[in-house]
């Protein structure tokens, strides 16, 4: 039974004297027996791979959210420029204080058997220079660290240089100071654009004038332009997060977030993801933002001046439709509008479809977030249910039916999401409800779907192509 | 209040003689030896005891969350769980590992040990002691019953408004979190003032301030800091049941509320809380690494006033939480800068460790190893916390994987592997035997390895752009890798732990076949006065007052020093111990009234959720618990001759008859006898001696 007290100690035999336990030194083969199951032996072996798989993957980079790699926006270089130098100060703390710990464990340790009871170290418990060091050192290198934090954030939430900029809206050149309304909502984000003069101090985002373009899910700006975001949210906390250009800032309902900006110095997308847990899809919460030259910007701004062009047939329907007769729809766009203006257009606006029967008001008795994606564009966008889905596949350029037909026979199928009324007493929806359409009318309205806006270019179609 | 010891309200003479018991009010129950006596017992290290199994038990449960979590993301598009079923399993294990792991395995080391390090008897109120724990245990019961009772809380650990109501919401998960929380809150409030009641007030002669152990002091600071950090949240939570069940509108933004009120009210509190979790490892670590370096910790005092600093400016760093939140750039340049100057006093720390091991005589027992490794990876932890005090840097880092791994690297690596140090470390003296060091070293390697290939990655991840409390994630993002490496981190914890769990009953059955040798009161060499008692710790404490003279005071007393200065052993550890042989020690008797006063909060909140008509019973029972406390008899006056319920093998009121009731406090010092711990309440010698018969009580 010795041996077995032995494992539990040992340092038995220095302790012996101390604790009188009587307990034995291990023989020798114990010892070796004990060295070689040692965990710090396996350790070692392991650590080789270790490091190699470490290596290899730290050389796969291929992260559209990557906030250290790909970057395209003056303040995320900014800020990832200084964090190259921070993990070098901490890296070298590190690796200091590492060091010295290795050094101290070498050089002071004493194995099992060496170990003898009566010989002691110098008792040092202090040392006045060294601890003044202690304290000044950290205090130092931290003085030096802040400062130059200060100038940083200064420089990054400083006044904003938004240069205007001129658009044709409508036929008229304005002078637009770039700015953007962004809204998070479960689980989306909606982009308003306000051309006209006003003034985006409202404290709740149902108090804003209604925006010239208002989107979902993807962000079009021009490309090297400063463009000041507001952000906010209609339901709980969101995070607007686009890694490759700034940081994040959150949307607070009831709050217009301080000034915060993104620019992007080439062309391209640039993808997103809300940070902010927000319930349920905060996982399938994403958005993009899509950089464009100043004509393809311009040209796509006019784009979005426009309702949907519906032919001549469908156009005098819908305008039965709007003054109040009820014909019945003859053919599968006939229907479609038919369907949209019955069971989708309390929520959504159609514009040239079912103006008539939306109003901000009205939705917002309807839903909780108060708000449901404006699909007048909806062709024009790569994107849908909260950047999840693709409009388009990207490898193909074709329409992509099947999702867009799967997500109106259920979203629920598609994505997390609360298809129920808030309660008994507050019908409000939380999300897209399944509305039973029949195979029929799911088909109808991916056609009117497919026709509401233009088809982005195939540059942006496969660059914002999600799994 | 004071403590007052005044003698027993009983007579001389007849035993048999009835004392009227007050309405309603239960006997006090007496020691039997079986179970039972843990549920009515006041003794600090049964409580510190019980403390840790609890909180071990619920380990259990929030590690097999975090396995759920880790499985799920090993791969993209993860489907074991539904993104409802991950949201509450991601908010209930932070919950669980924060105010179900983390702190109570802090409080169960400091019930046990802070009487223990200052040398008293027990701690100031040990009736409030147990109701803290059972408060505690049912508060934690009551937060993880919600998963049977359709789905815990998710709403996140931090639970932001307005997602927390019921609208965004409309489970009872959330419900059970506010009201789990005001429970184990209550308890560590509760406890709060008991330890630091117990620490101002019950030391011995000559243990000032200044000779306290650092984990007797970085304990403190804590307690302090529940003691504030605690009434903020309750305050939160109170308004959040109050939003849920009552429809008030405090966070009810279509009312006009301001989300922006729960989070700094939740990061006041959250903030320190952080200190809370981590000071009482720094404290272990501070025991445990003099020890086993043979050295006395370097700069005790830069120790002390660091732990205290940190205490202080913990209060004035909450808002990096929210650099995001748009609290506007004045205010986050400032808790940038603050943030950043909190890491002089824990880089105080660190170097002071360094400087204790530099020079020793280093054994590296399990205790030690993981000692130094909290060391190692707190420096990492603190390190990553600079990076994001830097308020740009942290808008692109924050709520990513890089969080994640920071707070672990701290929480784990710095609390939770702290805590295995002081469990191999204090085990022989609270249980009696020790733990095998080949499994532990086992234990401690598995755990440290698995640590670091589960959390070193997501720092990877992170900065690679990983969104937390993401329940899924797609391919194609570069994610796909070092979360299965992480995933496969996990499991490697999960053996370790595993390990220390079989280690445990391993070691109990050699010892029981070696015929359970005792391990002496001492067997690691060590400093303080907690290991000059026998172990386990014998009931009672100490035999006799020890009249402290300096720090280290039980090392002092084995060793001294030559003419040049060199250590020599003046005195084995047996010589200089107490036997605990003892028996003449009256110690508070047992009580019924904690568990039931406990018992009727969790009633109470089961019925604020479900039915009102059952917070009655409920708080009848807590009204039935107050009274019956407050009328409780310091001993049991009708127990029949015979019974021992001062545990100490004789016949209690022989006992009485034999001492001078109204002489034996004269007889001391009574005003010292308010400060002393272990010291008056003990016989000296010979029958005729008056016996100090005494009862602390809560007055």
């Amino acid at each position: 039974m010795t041996d077995q007290r032995t494992h539990n100690l040992p340092f038995a035999d220095g302790l012996r004297k101390a604790s009188q336990a009587r307990l034995t030194k291990p023989t020798t083969s114990e010892s070796k027996r004990m060295q070689s199951t040692s965990p710090a032996r396996w350790l070692k072996r392991g650590a080789g791979f270790a490091a190699l798989a470490f290596v290899l993957a730290a050389c796969a980079s291929d992260a559209e959210l990557n906030t250290r790699a790909d970057l395209a926006g003056p303040e995320a270089i900014q800020i990832e420029n200084f964090t190259t130098w921070i993990l070098i100060v901490t890296y070298v703390v590190f690796a200091l204080v590492m060091l010295v710990s290795f050094e101290a464990w070498r050089r002071y340790r004493v194995k099992g058997d060496d170990y003898e009871d009566d010989v002691f170290p110098a008792q040092v418990d202090h040392n006045t220079t060294a601890e003044i060091l202690f304290n000044g050192i950290p205090f130092a290198i931290l003085v030096v660290v802040g400062f130059f934090t200060f100038l940083l954030h200064w420089e990054l939430n400083g006044e904003n240089d938004v240069n205007p900029i001129t658009v044709d809206v409508a036929g008229q050149t304005i002078d637009w100071e770039p700015e953007i309304v962004v809204v998070g909502q479960q689980w989306w984000w909606e982009y308003q654009y306000h051309f006209g003069d006003v003034e985006l101090t409202a404290q709740r985002v149902e108090n804003l004038p209604v925006a010239d373009i208002t989107t979902a899910t993807q962000m079009v700006i021009p490309v090297g332009q400063e463009i000041e975001l507001e952000v906010t949210s209609r339901d709980v906390i969101h995070s607007h997060w686009i890694p490759a250009l700034n940081g994040k800032r959150d949307a607070v309902p009831g709050r217009q977030s301080a000034p915060w900006k993104i620019q992007a110095d080439e062309p391209g997308v640039f993808f997103g993801q809300c940070t902010e847990f927000c319930g349920l899809s905060h996982s399938r919460m994403r958005m993009q933002v899509i950089a464009l030259e100043m004509p393809e910007f311009q040209a796509w701004v006019s784009a979005q001046m426009q309702g949907i062009a519906l032919d001549a047939e469908t156009q005098a329907y819908v305008d039965e439709l709007v003054s109040g007769a009820t014909p019945a729809p003859e053919n599968s766009s006939e229907r479609a509008v038919a369907t949209f203006r019955g069971k989708c257009a309390s929520c959504h606006l159609l514009e040239g479809v079912a103006d008539d029967l939306w109003s901000a008001e009205r939705v917002a008795e309807q839903l909780v977030s108060g708000a449901a994606p404006n699909l007048t564009h909806f062709a024009s966008r790569t994107t849908f249910a909260g950047g999840i889905v693709n409009v388009y596949d990207p490898d193909t350029g074709e329409f992509n039916e099947n999702d867009l037909r799967a997500w109106l026979r259920n979203p629920a199928d598609v994505k997390a999401n609360f298809t129920e009324p808030v309660s008994a007493d507050d019908p409000r929806l939380r999300g897209m409800p399944n509305l039973n359409l029949t195979t029929e009318e799911v088909d109808d309205l991916v056609g009117l779907l497919q026709a509401a806006g233009e088809r982005p270019s195939d540059f942006v179609i496969q660059e914002t192509g999600v799994e | 209040m004071a403590i007052i010891e005044r003698p027993l309200a009983i007579g001389p003479g007849d035993g048999a003689e009835t004392v009227k018991r007050p309405l309603g009010s239960l006997t006090r129950p007496q020691q039997t030896g079986s179970w039972k006596d843990w549920l009515s017992t006041v003794d600090h290290k049964k409580i510190g005891i019980m403390y840790g199994v609890a909180a071990m038990f619920f380990f259990v449960i929030g590690g097999a969350e975090a396995l759920l979590i880790r499985i799920q993301l090993a791969t993209p598009n993860g489907t074991l769980l539904s993104p409802e079923v991950y949201n509450q399993v991601f908010t209930m294990h932070g919950v669980t590992m924060i105010f179900l792991v983390i702190v109570p395995l802090a409080a169960a080391f400091a019930n046990y040990l802070l009487p223990l390090q200052i040398g008293a008897r027990d701690v100031a109120f040990p009736r409030l002691n147990a109701l803290s724990f059972w408060i505690f245990l049912f508060g934690g019961l009551f937060l993880n019953t919600s998963w049977l009772l359709g789905g815990g809380a998710d709403g996140g650990w931090f639970n932001y408004a307005p997602n927390s109501s019921v609208t965004f919401s409309p489970t009872h998960g959330i419900d059970f979190y506010a009201l789990g929380l005001q429970i184990t809150g209550i308890a560590s409030l509760v406890s709060a003032i008991n330890l630091i009641t117990t620490v101002l007030n019950m030391r011995p002669k000559g243990m000032s301030l200044f000779r306290m152990p650092v984990f007797t002091w970085m304990n403190l600071v804590v307690q302090f800091l529940l003691l504030f950090a605690i009434p903020v949240i309750s305050i939160a939570l109170f308004q959040l049941t109050f939003d849920r069940l009552f429809n008030a509108n405090f966070f009810n933004t279509e009312a006009g509320a301001d989300p922006l009120l729960w989070q700094h009210l939740f990061w006041i509190f959250g903030h320190p809380e952080v200190y809370i979790l981590i000071l009482p490892s720094f404290g272990i670590i501070s025991e445990v690494i003099p020890t086993f370096s043979r050295k006395p910790i370097f700069g005790y005092r830069a120790m002390v006033f660091s732990g205290i600093a940190i205490g202080f400016m913990g209060w004035g760093v909450w808002a990096h939480h929210m650099f995001v939140s748009g609290i506007g750039p004045i205010s986050v340049i400032a808790f940038s800068i603050s943030t950043m100057f909190i890491a002089v006093p824990t880089g105080v720390k660190i170097l002071n460790w360094l400087a204790t091991i530099w020079g020793g005589k280093l054994r590296f027992t399990t205790a030690m190893l993981f000692a130094v490794g909290v060391v190692s990876m707190f420096t990492i932890g603190g390190l990553s916390g600079v990076t994001h005090s830097i308020a740009p840097a942290d808008t692109q880092q924050t709520d990513t994987y890089y969080i994640v791994a920071h707070f672990h690297y701290v929480i784990f690596g710095g609390a939770l592997l702290g805590i295995f140090s002081g469990f191999y470390f204090w085990w022989p003296k609270m249980f009696g035997y020790m733990l095998n060091e080949r499994i532990g070293k086992w234990n401690f390697w598995l755990q440290i390895v698995g640590f670091n290939v589960t959390f070193g990655p997501m720092h990877i991840l992170g900065l690679q752009g990983m969104s937390r409390r993401i329940d899924t994630y797609d391919a194609g993002f570069g994610f796909e890798f070092w979360n299965l490496i992480a995933s496969i981190g996990a499991f490697i914890i999960a053996a370790g732990i595993g390990i220390f769990f079989y280690n445990i009953s391993y070691s109990r059955k050699e010892w029981k076949k070696a015929g359970m040798p005792n391990p002496g009161p001492d067997p690691w060499d060590a400093r303080s006065l907690e290991w000059m008692t026998a172990s386990p710790t014998p009931e009672h404490n100490f035999d006799e007052e020890i009249i402290v003279e300096g720090p280290d005071e039980f090392w002092h007393r084995k060793y001294g020093y030559d003419e040049e200065g060199n250590v020599v052993r003046i005195a084995t550890a047996e010589e200089v111990a107490q036997d605990g042989s003892n028996t003449n020690v009256h110690l508070p008797s047992p009580s019924y009234f904690p568990i039931l006063l406990a018992l009727g909060l969790p009633i109470v909140s089961y019925g604020l959720i479900y039915s009102l008509w059952l917070c009655i019973p409920g708080a009848a029972l807590i009204v039935y618990g107050i009274v019956g406390w407050i009328f409780e008899h310091p001993d049991d006056p009708n127990a029949a001759h015979g019974h021992d319920d001062h545990h100490d093998g004789g016949d209690d009121h022989a006992e009485l008859d034999a001492g001078d009731e109204t002489g034996e406090l004269e007889a001391g010092n009574p005003e010292e006898g308010e400060l002393v711990g272990a010291g008056a309440p003990i016989a000296s010698d010979g029958a005729g001696d008056a016996v100090a018969d005494t009862e602390t009580t809560e007055a």
